[in-house]
């Protein structure tokens, strides 16, 4: 079974955004959210004697996933490479995962009433493409592959040539995105966008949210199923005339 | 139009279809393109996001682009699109395009119009261009294309009868540069720009910003020079994020550069550290450049341009460790300062003195690709000339190049040397292009008529007497991009995805409109792109059914001097056939012919100079209307030094207004207060702060320069404005 990971080089980044757009536009991203995003360290260090970097943020499809266990449906998986998932059929749109992962992942689309987040584009894996935002990528910061292939760069990045994974000591549940490249760089990222402890939201949030889900689900049902008759009623209809 | 079928979707729609029509309930997230149970089509263009042209797939459905995928068959960009060319959607979804023809009923600027059929508006379009020729002479009629559609206007207007047209992209951009380097190895720079950026042992950055300025490719390149260990010196009053990445980042005071490249050149001849086999083969004039540079030390240097003399000597040293693999970015953006073209040749003489023109890792030779001939009737002659300057006034702004813009604007303004009473407006927002809008707009009061061809209503259409809504790249063929700055010489071509939407017209069909009306039928001779695109592939021998699948197609290239054919050309088409280190043009010319520094105006007391550059995620001021696009950065910021924000009492993220030494001011605008800037300059990104109430997106976010931008100092050589002349101050936020 591969095991994906991703590797972002940050000496490579020049934090252009063609990652975020090609991933909003794959996946249909509001505005305002994204699966992917890159945002800039602070400057740091005195005239002339500066440092800054970029950092690229997205599901880290950790080991030891907090937004798993925080999701009361079971919409929230691991699937067999190790790419966490989510069911959206099972997806009530609470907003438990969301609260409970460390690296601001995931977001709420509105118009789906679900969550969203980077699934390494699993549907594009499927046909044998990469992701969209390794695709697209001009510096060449992103790397995808196999953590069990030892042949892959993603092995080498980090296995051997040290890139380094954002984990505290607060915050340590195996994030399978690597930063390569110098180590400053992984650390102003760190400093600046450190892993926030999991936190989660009020049981009364996850009940309104099931719900209405239960609310839209009769609703549907309902409206499906007068639908259903009432097409059959139809096809039955123009049957009879052809005959 | 040539479609593929992305690999697999026949099987996999089928079982998809089930899934879809049950929408929310899908269990798995599917991508929009994969979504739907129609094909999904693959059609191959490139993109106008920017003008580098991407190799562009676009994936249609139903009628619809759903998406926007980098083309893996185009030689130079092999897939890669940057936040732009991944936004491309949004300029052909944007609810605010212009969508029909407008003739104006306001008043200039008001912005009121009515709506008019194609028929209406093009007869209105002949008619009054064939009054002004009666009145005031064919050559009254000024022209302000950009882009590569842009070409099928410009046979237009040369057919009608005038000289005068000016793009941009010379006297704002890059005509210094193109300038300098033709004056000294013979050959304009020419754009993509053929750096070996890739294989370089040492990278120079002159106030290029790369990574910030996005061109794929380049940054591709780039990047992949310094992981196989190039070393980087980034020259920059500002800390880029290309001086992020430097080995050497030199905070230069601004208006220097060209004391430093004296001193580089300086330490090269006077340590006998230059190339000189490759000079004595092939260069002119190494006896009085070197006696030219005699005094222009590092010592001399360091006080001028604020770098130390050890460091300058540091690297000149690594230069000459390099050569001839150094690559020394000509830059894109170069109209500073107004002796911009001076510059560029002393960039052209170090590069030269480096053996690095034609040699791997320094800039290589372009390749020809035979282009077919469209043989048309000779143009008619304008016996009253150019009214621009060009090539007359400004003598190296020659009939090849693009034209002043600037010049244009002054002889309409003045009726001199003859009236100009009628403006046509090609895909160019001239009010934030051109400096000194004060000097645009007064001319444009002058003006009989003006007609604007975009594909948004940006400023200038409500000015306009007639708008032609314009279909995007995505909706229209363009002339096919012959590109020979590439390692493989290539052929890529513009096709449509989809039909225009709403009433918009491709440029072609209305250049061909107004010919017909115009009688000037026999200045296009083909009826459609497909016969226009056969003509100019004729003597390629390409298969144009591959290359409209593929969406281009490339050549075996010849980049370094080594490979050279005979058929290639000279190596340095120069007058003497060699690199003139001593520029015999500039002789007779009576210009400087080896180039010296002159100090530049320092700021007043309690004054920053402005200087400003691009962001990754837009294109001047093209792209500000783009939903996504204005999502990643909706407006720009001012950078200011932060001890200097301290100093004069301002917070980051402050809303200020900058106030001009002429009183001009600014939109209010964020500060970013940072060590990231020299304390002499301010710095914003170009493009923002448009007052188009009709880019609702775009509308007064942020700040635009050009407001700024009242005085520029010309370039005596070829006429560029150099635009870091101007001084700012920082005033509480005028929210008025």
């Amino acid at each position: 079974m591969p095991r994906y990971a991703m590797v972002i080089d940050q000496e490579r980044c020049v934090g252009c955004q063609s990652c975020t757009v090609a991933c909003k536009s794959e996946w249909d991203v509001p505005n305002g959210f994204g699966r992917t995003r890159v945002r800039q360290t602070g400057t740091v260090g005195q005239f002339p004697k500066l440092s800054t970097s970029f950092y690229v943020s997205q599901c880290n499809h950790c080991d030891r996933p907090t937004c798993v266990p925080a999701c009361p449906t079971g919409a929230t998986y691991p699937d067999q490479n190790g790419v966490v998932r989510v069911n959206r059929a099972l997806c009530i749109g609470c907003g438990s995962c969301v609260a409970a992962c460390p690296y601001g992942a995931r977001y709420i689309n509105a118009s789906l009433g679900k969550v969203d987040k980077c699934d390494f584009c699993a549907s594009r894996l499927e046909k044998g493409l990469e992701p969209a935002c390794v695709t697209t990528c001009p510096a060449r910061a992103k790397i995808f592959g196999d953590l069990e292939n030892p042949s892959s760069d993603v092995f080498r990045f980090a296995y051997r040539d040290g890139a380094r994974r954002m984990e505290t000591a607060n915050v340590a549940i195996g994030p399978n995105v690597y930063y390569a490249g110098k180590p400053e760089h992984a650390e102003l990222a760190l400093a600046s966008f450190a892993p926030a402890p999991p936190r989660t939201i009020a049981p009364a949030r996850i009940w309104s949210s099931l719900l209405n889900k239960v609310v839209y689900l009769a609703v549907g049902a309902t409206f499906l199923g007068q639908a259903v008759a009432f097409f059959h009623q139809l096809s039955k209809g123009e049957k009879q005339f052809e005959e | 139009m040539r479609k593929i079928t992305r690999r697999g979707f026949l099987q996999a729609s089928s079982v998809l279809a089930g899934v879809t029509s049950v929408g929310a309930a899908t269990a798995e997230p599917r991508p929009p393109a994969w979504r739907g149970d129609t094909r999904v089509e693959q059609i191959a263009t490139n993109c106008e996001m920017c003008f580098w042209r991407c190799g562009v797939m676009a994936e249609v459905a139903d009628g619809r682009v759903v998406k926007l995928q980098g083309n893996p068959h185009h030689p130079l960009t092999k897939g890669q699109l940057c936040a732009r060319g991944n936004a491309g959607t949004q300029l052909l979804y944007d609810p605010d395009r212009l969508k029909y023809p407008l003739i104006r009923t306001g008043r200039r600027g008001e912005g009121k119009f009515r709506r008019a059929s194609w028929n209406e508006a093009l007869d209105l379009f002949a008619a009054r261009l064939t009054d002004l020729k009666k009145k005031y002479g064919s050559e009254s009629v000024a022209f302000f294309p950009h882009g590569v559609a842009a070409g099928f206007f410009g046979t237009l207007m040369k057919a009608f009868g005038t000289p005068n047209s000016a793009e941009p992209a010379f006297a704002q951009c890059r005509g210094p540069r193109d300038v300098g380097y033709q004056l000294t190895f013979g050959r304009a720079v020419n754009s993509p720009e053929p750096v070996d950026l890739e294989e370089a042992k040492a990278i120079v950055l002159i106030g290029s910003h790369i990574g910030e300025n996005v061109f794929t490719s380049q940054v591709t390149n780039f990047i992949t020079g310094l992981q196989r260990g190039a070393k980087l010196i980034v020259v920059d009053p500002r800390f880029s994020t290309a001086a992020s990445k430097a080995d050497h980042w030199f905070p230069i005071k601004p208006g220097t550069d060209l004391a430093l490249l004296l001193a580089w050149t300086n330490v090269l001849i006077a340590e006998n550290l230059y190339d000189k086999e490759y000079i004595d083969q092939y260069a002119t004039g190494m006896k009085e450049l070197e006696a030219h540079v005699t005094g222009f030390t590092p010592e001399w240097a360091e006080p001028i341009t604020e770098i130390s003399a050890a460091q300058i000597r540091e690297t000149a040293h690594l230069l000459a460790d390099a050569k001839p693999a150094v690559a020394i970015h000509p830059g894109r953006h170069v109209t500073w300062y107004g002796d911009d073209t001076q510059r560029a040749r002393a960039m052209a003489i170090l590069t030269a003195l480096l053996g690095a023109y034609g040699r791997k890792g320094g800039m290589f030779l372009p390749t020809k690709v035979k282009q077919g001939r469209i043989p048309l009737p000779p143009f008619p002659d304008s016996d009253r000339g150019r009214a621009d300057g060009a090539g007359t006034k400004y003598p190296l702004a020659t009939e090849e190049s693009q034209g002043l813009t600037q010049g244009l604007v002054q002889a309409t303004i003045n009726a001199s040397p003859y009236p100009i009473k009628g403006w046509v407006v090609y895909g160019q927002n001239i009010l934030e292009s051109i400096p000194q809008r004060q000097n645009t707009l007064k001319a444009i009061e002058q003006l009989e008529f003006m007609a604007v061809v975009d594909v948004l209503p940006v400023e200038q259409t409500s000015y306009a007497d007639l708008v032609l809504p314009e279909a995007t790249y995505l909706e229209r063929y363009d002339p096919p991009a012959f590109v020979t700055t590439a390692k493989r010489p290539y052929v890529a071509i513009r096709q449509p995805a989809i039909d225009p939407l709403y009433e918009s017209k491709p440029g072609w069909w209305i250049a061909k409109q107004m010919a017909t009306r115009l009688g000037l039928d026999d200045y296009f001779p083909w009826k459609d792109p497909d016969e226009h695109l056969s003509k100019l592939l004729a003597p390629l021998g390409v298969n144009e059914t591959e290359l409209k699948t593929l969406g281009a197609v490339s050549f075996e290239g010849r980049p370094y001097i080594a490979d050279r054919h005979e058929d290639d050309g000279p190596i340095f088409p120069t007058q003497s056939g060699k690199i003139e280190l001593v520029s015999s043009v500039l002789k007779d010319l009576n210009f400087d012919p080896l180039p010296k520094f002159t100090a530049v105006k320092e700021p007043p007391a309690g004054y920053l100079r402005l200087i400003y550059g691009r962001a990754p995620m837009h294109s001047f001021s093209r792209s500000q209307n783009n939903s996504w696009l204005d999502d990643l950065m909706p407006e720009n910021q001012i950078w200011i030094n932060a001890g200097v924000a301290a100093k004069i009492g301002i917070r980051d993220g402050q809303v200020v207004t900058l106030e001009n030494q002429d009183g001009a001011r600014s939109l209010p605008i964020a500060v970013r207060a940072t060590e990231g800037i020299r304390s002499d300059c301010a710095y914003m990104v170009h493009g923002f702060g448009t007052r188009a109430k009709s880019l609702t997106k775009a509308y007064k976010k942020g700040t635009s320069d050009t407001d700024l931008i009242t005085r520029v100092s010309i370039d005596p050589i070829m006429g560029a404005t150099g635009m870091r002349v101007n001084f700012v101050r920082v005033l509480p936020a005028d929210r008025s």
